[in-house]
């Protein structure tokens, strides 16, 4: 069942469909600490509770120009390798279970999302991208180096 | 049964450790009853548990190890090295045997009588070793007192150490809902009350906190227990003779850091019996005792542990080091010569450096002190060395006593904080002070604080980032880091912040890859701050680091001069036992010892301290009253001591060039003042000159004195301590020394040794009160000054 739970929500000015296992919790933002240094895409870190969290500007991993983070913003976090990442959402719109297929991508996307777009999905008369939040986090790591 | 099988295997993997530990030293000592009693104990617990297991191999070997012991104790077995020899041969196959245990889950097949049947060799009583691998169900219990002493190890549990560390990142979590908490309260204008029994709340979640991270400390003594047994068996094998030692081992120190520094301490330990530690024959040769010392020892300062591995061998030889250093191309003749002492003991440290001359299979296998350094250094460590060359090497292990937590060294750059370990950091200075000079130098920085010149690196430049508009140039400062041995460098800072214990965490992957920060802290005020790599920010900026060829010696010997010519005008603030504030000149001081006050005491009306074994002048009108420890100032002279009670030292101060000097001569030299304080000043030079009159003139030689034809031992008892008060040596022996005059104690009898005929002036003693004659010359014997009288007479020396 758990498989067929998706996230939907709009990052990137674009609504996808996360799948609900890779997430951890989705929570407000508090004030980031900026990392000097660090890759385009880290917009910071800040503190949930006792965990330090590196937050993931999803504009910049798919080519857009970074966005200022708003107090009070909703984040994704996710945890890849034992490490807690948030992703910058401009808005988190429902849990919801999800039956059809998950389909191929058919269209040409802008080589941003090809990399972290899974697949397509159909949810109430819309098509929405599939994508694994471990992607947004991985993948530039690769691309800086 | 698998939560059962693991309890068991840790527990067995400690108790093995401690046995081997134990064997050792009972080895040492085979009277040492306790001990003795312990190692049954242990053997006996494995025999317990693993029956109750079903581990056949482990129960027949524990009962084989038991068996032999519980002969020694009932005294029908001698204990010797060859039952200790067996008896590891056991702990040894236990612990391959618990090693396949771990990985498999089940006993291995196998045969043991080999181990077993050592127990044979040497053996009086009929060898009960070869029935015991089919007793194995059967458990048969001890008396009662065996057991007794078990009952401790049932006073702790074990926990898994996930689940520590899930209660400590809850209690962080409940320290910092508190602190926004504490925050809030403080805004609402809360009710007084409401804030009282929320501080009372506040403190045990402070207190929960500190019993938390204790939760995660072991006693240093678990890393020490296999030590012992690695001495034993390497001293045995290169044929040396050691004796190994450990002290501190109730100190206490983090799980995971341990297991960090496990490695090292065993190399260093290795190294020593193998590199350090000379052969037996060079060690009489170099006049040592033949067993030579290993002493392990640790102990807390503050939130460090220091362990320090000492042994008496031969210490590392610079020049030795150096030849090595350039056969091992790791270093050219040129740069060796600009290399200072201290740089060349370094030189161990450098990769692909090994001391022995020739590689040993004990400690020559490609993993050096490189290794060990870098290993220490990983976990926030440091290593030192303590050289004598000749008599031996001290390394000194400084780590923090947990892994997660340091000390850090806030400062602001950009706007933000960061923070840099407190460990690396040498000195803090502010930008604006006297003491430095920043030059600019083709496009780069350096800085020159009191003649010692640091490449400067400015961190905002670092990071890539404007300086902030808000900040005080006053306030820019200069962190001297040390990011390793031989190498400084300055950071400029917008400002310090202050000093903080951090928590630190690893950072997401690709923040760590920047290469600039070590990890990330949360500190109590919630917003996430990151801790810099002080290595790190060095190859970003791709600096040289290196102290070699900054002329930094020159620049230490300044430094020194400087001290050296501040001591001299300095100013020892203390309280004296009466309460008073007095000062003295800090050169005259040999040091400030604390003694027992029953270390004092009163002799021919003056008061005498007992410091190790030598008795000073004490200047005090009367024993202090009470007990406990009193301060003493040792003041010295160059030649003589005088101790100086006192309450207690406040301070060391600048010496003020203003005395007021005082009326008349007396202990007193005049009054100063000290921060506004009328301070009085002790006059060294009266106060030694009231007691130099009781201090023995030293005679550059005491005349020897003979006695012969002392027969019935009057001489000795009677005669020769009055001799030796009066400052003459006294022997009755014949000695290589021409003695400088000799007492006959009969009237005629006969000198042997020709010694009177070689001109050595004799005295001869007689038992009459009377003299036989106008021309007997000799003395009666209990007329002390007519004695000492003719003793000056043929000498002009001793003393009156």
């Amino acid at each position: 069942m758990m498989e067929k739970l998706y996230l939907v929500a709009r990052i990137a000015d674009t609504r996808v469909a996360l799948r609900s296992r890779a997430i951890n919790s989705v929570v407000t933002v508090g004030t980031p600490v900026e990392v000097p240094g660090a890759p385009p895409h880290v917009a910071g870190l800040f503190a949930l509770r006792s965990r330090v969290l590196t937050l993931i500007d999803p504009h910049v991993v798919v080519g857009l120009p970074s966005v200022p983070v708003a107090p009070g913003q909703r984040v994704i976090v996710v945890d890849v390798a034992e490490h807690g990442y948030a992703l910058l959402a401009d808005q988190i719109e429902d849990v919801c279970f999800i039956d059809a297929p998950e389909t191929r991508v058919a269209g040409k996307l802008m080589p941003g999302w090809a990399r972290v777009a899974d697949a397509v999905i159909e949810h109430e008369g819309a098509s929405l991208l599939v994508v694994d939040p471990a992607h947004f986090i991985t993948l530039p790591a690769l691309k800086a180096a | 049964m698998d939560d059962l099988l693991n309890d068991f295997l840790a527990e067995t993997a400690e108790i093995l450790a401690e046995a081997g530990g134990a064997l050792v030293a009972w080895e040492a000592d085979p009277s040492d009853r306790e001990r003795l009693d312990a190692i049954f104990r242990l053997v006996h617990t494995i025999k317990g548990s693993s029956g109750f297991l079903a581990l056949p191999r482990v129960t027949a070997l524990a009962h084989a190890a038991e068996d032999a012991l519980d002969q020694v104790r009932r005294g029908n077995r001698p204990a010797n090295a060859a039952l200790v020899t067996a008896v590891l041969g056991i702990v040894d196959r236990l612990s391959e045997i618990c090693a396949v245990l771990g990985s498999k889950g089940a006993e291995p097949e196998g045969d043991d009588s080999d181990v077993i049947g050592a127990f044979a060799v040497g053996e009086a009583a009929p060898d009960p070793g070869a029935e015991a691998p089919t007793e194995v169900a059967g458990i048969p219990m001890r008396r009662e007192d065996d057991l007794g002493a078990d009952l401790q190890n049932w006073r702790s549990i074990r926990v898994p150490l996930p689940l520590l560390d899930s209660v400590m990142t809850g209690v962080t979590d409940i320290v910092l809902a508190r602190n926004e908490f504490a925050r809030m309260l403080r805004e609402s204008g809360a009710d007084p009350s409401v804030i009282a029994s929320f501080d009372r709340l506040s403190d045990s979640i402070a207190g929960m906190r500190q019993s938390v991270s204790q939760m995660r400390m072991q006693r240093i003594d678990k890393l020490f227990a296999p030590l012992p047994r690695i001495v034993r068996d390497l001293a045995q094998e290169l044929g040396k003779k050691i004796r190994f030692t450990t002290s501190g081992g109730e100190v206490e120190l983090d799980r995971e850091m341990m297991e960090n520094i496990r490695d090292p301490l065993i190399h260093i330990v290795r190294n020593a019996i193998d590199h350090g530690i000379e052969a037996m024959g060079d060690r009489v040769a170099a006049g040592k005792d033949v067993t030579a010392t290993i002493a392990v020892s640790a102990r807390q300062s503050g939130n460090q542990i220091e362990i320090e591995i000492r042994d008496d061998g031969r210490g590392l030889s610079p020049d030795a080091l150096v030849a090595k250093a350039i056969a091992a191309r790791i270093l050219t003749a040129t740069e060796s010569r600009a290399l200072a002492t201290k740089d060349k003991y370094e030189l161990v440290f450098r990769p692909g450096f090994s001391t022995a001359s020739k590689i040993t299979a004990v400690s020559g296998r490609g993993v050096g002190m490189d290794i060990v350094k870098s290993n220490v250094e990983k976990i926030g460590g440091v290593v030192e060395l303590r050289n004598d060359e000749g008599r031996g090497l001290a390394i000194l292990l400084r780590v923090p006593m947990t892994l997660t937590i340091i000390s850090g060294l806030m400062v602001r750059a950009a706007g933000q904080y960061f923070a840099i370990p407190r460990g690396a950091v040498r000195e803090i200075l502010l930008e604006s002070s006297d003491s430095v000079r920043i030059e600019k130098l083709g496009g780069g920085e350096i800085v020159t604080v009191r003649g010692e010149q640091h490449p400067l690196l400015r961190l905002e430049q670092v990071l890539g980032r404007a300086r902030d508009h808000r900040d005080d140039a006053d306030d820019r400062a200069l962190v001297l880091i040390r990011p390793g041995q031989g190498q400084s460098y300055a950071l400029s800072v917008a400002a310090i912040h202050d000093h903080e214990e951090l928590v630190i965490k690893p950072a997401a992957p690709m923040i760590m890859a920047t290469g600039l920060y070590a990890g990330t802290t949360l500190p109590d005020n919630g917003r996430p701050v990151l801790l810099l790599d002080v290595q790190g920010i060095l190859a970003a900026a791709h600096i040289d680091a290196s102290e070699i060829g900054r002329g930094v010696d020159r620049a230490a010997e300044a430094e020194a001069e400087a001290n050296a010519a501040r001591n001299a005008a300095q100013l020892l603030l203390f309280r004296d036992i009466c309460g008073r504030t007095r000062g003295v000149r800090l050169s005259v001081i040999e040091r400030v010892e604390e003694v027992p006050a029953l270390a004092l005491f009163e002799s021919a009306g003056r008061v005498q301290a007992q410091i190790g074994d030598h008795i000073f002048p004490v200047h005090a009108a009367r024993l202090p009253d009470g007990h406990g420890t009193i301060k003493l100032l040792r003041l010295h002279d160059g030649r003589s001591i005088l101790c100086y009670p006192i309450a207690e030292v406040i301070d060391i101060v600048r010496l003020p060039d203003l005395v007021q000097p005082a009326a008349a001569p007396g202990l007193i030299a005049g009054v100063l003042l000290v921060g506004g304080d009328p301070v009085e000043l002790i006059d060294p030079y009266w106060l030694m000159e009231q007691y130099a009159a009781d201090a023995p003139a030293p005679t550059p030689r005491q005349p020897l004195c003979r006695l012969a034809d002392d027969h019935d031992g009057w001489g000795d008892n009677f005669l020769a301590p009055i001799l030796r008060g009066a400052g003459y040596r006294v022997t009755s022996e014949h000695t290589d020394e021409t003695p400088d005059v000799l007492l006959c104690l009969t009237e005629e009898g006969v000198l042997e040794d020709g010694l009177e005929n070689g001109g050595v002036p004799t005295i001869r003693l007689r038992v009459s009160v009377a003299a036989a004659g106008p021309d007997d010359e000799t003395v009666y014997r209990y007329d002390r000054g007519a004695l000492l009288d003719a003793l000056r007479r043929r000498l002009g020396g001793g003393r009156p």
